[in-house]
């Protein structure tokens, strides 16, 4: 029987990166290839670290002529994220395509729906004149009490305004701004079925257990080849398939909404390193004497954080779910 | 007890009930609901929206610590003050 290893911050290191590169790329080769017949695979590229590194596996997998990288801005998106994805394709080699999805959006009257809410908000609110984002109360997650959200307006000057996001505000704007993941999804599926490619899923393992991704949008793929993976292994895979140092260097962003804004406070509220090992400890049982006392933390709070991950996700587990149809069975 | 905050009481206990379809007999006036899991981040923000709403009181940021939330008893005495502020 396995003995259960004492708690330290170097649990989830990966010792032997390449065995870890060549089980997921063989594994997408028997899935996308074997199984569901297709010929290579298609990724959306963001310029982020967990896109970058499932197309180098892509690119890994099915040799760089099978993958196709798409970059999708619109036009609340950083050009950045355009450069560093076209740097990305090229150093593996892969053929890209640009479709700006700003047209798709308007015409889903995604930019109208959301700024008709914060207007609601700040009825200042120009979007010619203000950045917006939504973002969560930092204090929260040693706390008891569930993050709340608000609401942030950046002026031409950089004056700043926040006010706590009520329900129907707040529900309209992120369901307004997930019009771009799922509109992002539709594009990848065009291409995909148009080559007879698989769409390559980008999100990661806390994307994927907290429910930091759209249902039907990023989180709609064929595969997701780092879903497993926390996000500080997915930098070591990063390193080791050598993606640019502009890419890896970069601050996480969701870029969704017009201001920046980093995935840690929109949603994840620790830095990933802290997160990959809390996470850890949380669903591999440790209690929370043990990880408090290596992390140097209280038991209290550190008690207080695996509630706040436990509601995470029995609150998300309906986006992870397919839909139920055990409604009524013909005999 | 005044009038008043067995109104409060009630209205809070009746909401968190329906909200969270737990049975009322079993959520105390002293239960720390978020401790105990009843509600979410959602239902957070929905909970302060019926209080806002049917209490005419304002939620500031730094009304959004534990003491004002955890219990059917803190929410209470939380509106008394805002009210009587």
């Amino acid at each position: 029987m396995d003995q259960k290893r004492a708690f330290s911050k170097d649990l989830i290191v990966l010792r032997d990166i390449e065995s870890v590169i060549n089980n997921i790329t063989e594994k997408l080769r028997q899935d996308v290839l074997i199984d569901f017949k297709r010929s290579g695979g298609v990724v959306g590229i963001s310029g982020g670290i967990d896109s970058s590194v499932c197309l180098a596996l892509a690119a890994k997998a099915f040799g760089h002529e099978k993958v196709l990288g798409v970059i999708m801005p619109e036009k609340d998106s950083s050009p950045e994220s355009e450069e560093l994805a076209i740097e990305l394709a090229k150093k593996f080699k892969v053929k890209t395509v640009k479709e700006d999805i700003t047209g798709a959006l308007t015409g889903f009257r995604c930019y109208e729906r959301r700024d008709e809410a914060v207007k609601r908000v700040f009825p200042e609110y120009d979007p010619n004149t203000y950045k917006m984002k939504i973002g969560i109360r930092q204090s929260g997650l040693f706390s008891n009490l569930p993050p709340v959200f608000t609401l942030t307006i950046i002026d031409k000057e950089g004056k700043q305004q926040d006010k706590i996001l009520h329900i129907s505000e707040y529900l309209q704007i992120v369901a307004a701004s997930n019009f771009k993941q799922r509109s992002r999804m539709s594009i990848l599926y065009y291409h995909a079925e148009s080559l007879h490619y698989a769409v390559i899923g980008t999100p990661n393992k806390h994307e994927q257990e907290q429910g930091f991704f759209v249902k039907y949008g990023d989180g709609g793929a064929d595969v997701m080849p780092i879903g497993n993976l926390y996000k500080s292994q997915v930098y070591q895979l990063a390193e080791y398939l050598e993606v640019p140092a502009s890419i890896i260097e970069r601050t996480p962003t969701t870029d969704t909404y017009t201001a920046v804004q980093t995935q840690e406070e929109f949603f994840y509220q620790l830095p990933f390193n802290l997160m990959d090992i809390y996470w850890y400890g949380y669903e591999n049982g440790y209690t929370p004497g043990e990880v408090a006392g290596v992390m140097g933390e209280t038991e209290t709070r550190v008690e207080a954080l695996f509630k706040n991950f436990e509601r995470k996700r029995r609150t998300t587990d309906y986006l992870r779910m397919p839909p139920i149809r055990e409604y009524y069975r013909f005999m | 007890m005044e009038v008043e905050e067995i109104t409060i009481r009630e209205k809070v206990k009746d909401y968190i009930q329906q909200a969270t379809f737990i049975d009322k007999d079993k959520i105390r006036d002293d239960s720390l609901i978020f401790k105990e899991g009843y509600f979410d981040s959602m239902g957070f923000v929905l909970l302060i929206t019926f209080l806002e709403e049917n209490f005419n009181i304002k939620t500031n940021d730094s009304d959004l610590v534990e003491e004002n939330f955890e219990s059917i008893n803190s929410i209470t005495n939380f509106i008394l003050r805002k009210k009587n502020n």
